[in-house]
């Protein structure tokens, strides 16, 4: 609702309101060109979710074979077909610190130095 | 409401529909037609339906203007990808044989409008073009009434200047 001192802009819109209109297609031209753009739709629709089946069937491809793949790379350990050849004899005796008294991983027995013989 | 029923009432506001979805497309005819063609495909297929909380007009101003607002989203959009160039899309700019047809007055008018804040150039059109209520151009905007009357008084203050401005 317009106020009583708006009548100068009033005016200039009304103006402008008519050259619009008197500019305006005619409806039922702008009703047809929009039957048709719908007559079109179908197809466009059918091609959009051809592309949507493609995109989704790739996805799955993907994640199917990607995953037995580790995600973090700093993890792998690549083994070669020569890699037992790095492997020593009894390699176990130079990762443990032997403790005395104790039986070691390895199976040796220390000597208890506290025993006493009867 | 019948399809033929929908027909006879998108023909009788036809006018002052394309009007608003002018406004909505700054003066762009081509993106004006465009939106109004979508706005009908839209209320003739179901795909808007008017369940009559609002008038009629005030419901198919809101249409147009969803739907001139998601053309110019595309439209912008569009401009950016690498193939932009070979295809005619609209860039928002007043249609250069609708701008000669106006007159001196209306050019300077619509001028003005285009200097203005959307929201601002939107309840102004509402009101004073279309002959709407604030609240009416409210619901049309999306907006409060509130701010819909914050839009008009701050609006009316900077068409005036802008017109004064242009008539200096």
């Amino acid at each position: 609702m317009t106020e009583h001192n708006d009548h100068d802009l009033e005016e200039r819109f009304h103006a402008l309101r008519r050259a619009d209109a008197a500019a305006a297609p005619p409806f039922h031209t702008t009703l047809a060109a929009a039957r048709v753009r719908g007559a079109g739709k179908p197809r466009r629709r059918t091609l959009g979710l051809a592309a949507a089946v493609v995109i989704a069937s790739v996805a799955v491809a993907l994640l199917l074979t990607r995953r037995g793949a580790p995600s973090d790379l700093a993890t792998i350990r690549l083994k070669t077909p020569t890699d037992f050849l790095l492997t020593l004899p009894n390699e176990q005796l130079l990762r443990t610190v032997p403790a005395l008294g104790r039986a070691s991983v390895t199976g040796f027995t220390t000597i208890d130095l506290h025993r006493r013989t009867p | 409401m019948s399809p033929e029923a929908l027909e006879l009432e998108l023909d009788r506001l036809h006018p002052a529909a394309f009007g608003w979805a002018l406004a909505c497309c700054g003066g762009d005819r081509a993106a004006a037609e465009d939106a109004l063609q979508t706005s009908y495909l839209k209320i003739l297929d179901g795909r808007a339906r008017f369940d009559g909380r609002a008038s009629f007009r005030t419901w198919l101003f809101a249409v147009v203007r969803y739907t001139a607002a998601g053309l110019r989203r595309r439209a912008a959009f569009r401009r950016w990808l690498p193939l932009a160039a070979l295809g005619a899309t609209p860039d928002g700019r007043p249609d250069p044989a609708a701008v000669l047809a106006r007159t001196e007055a209306t050019r300077r008018l619509t001028a003005a409008l285009d200097r203005l804040p959307r929201r601002q150039r939107e309840v102004l059109h509402l009101v004073f073009y279309q002959d709407l209520t604030i609240a009416e151009a409210a619901d049309v905007a999306g907006v409060s009434v509130g701010t819909a009357r914050t839009h008009y008084e701050r609006g009316k203050v900077a068409l005036r200047k802008l017109l004064k401005e242009e008539r200096q």
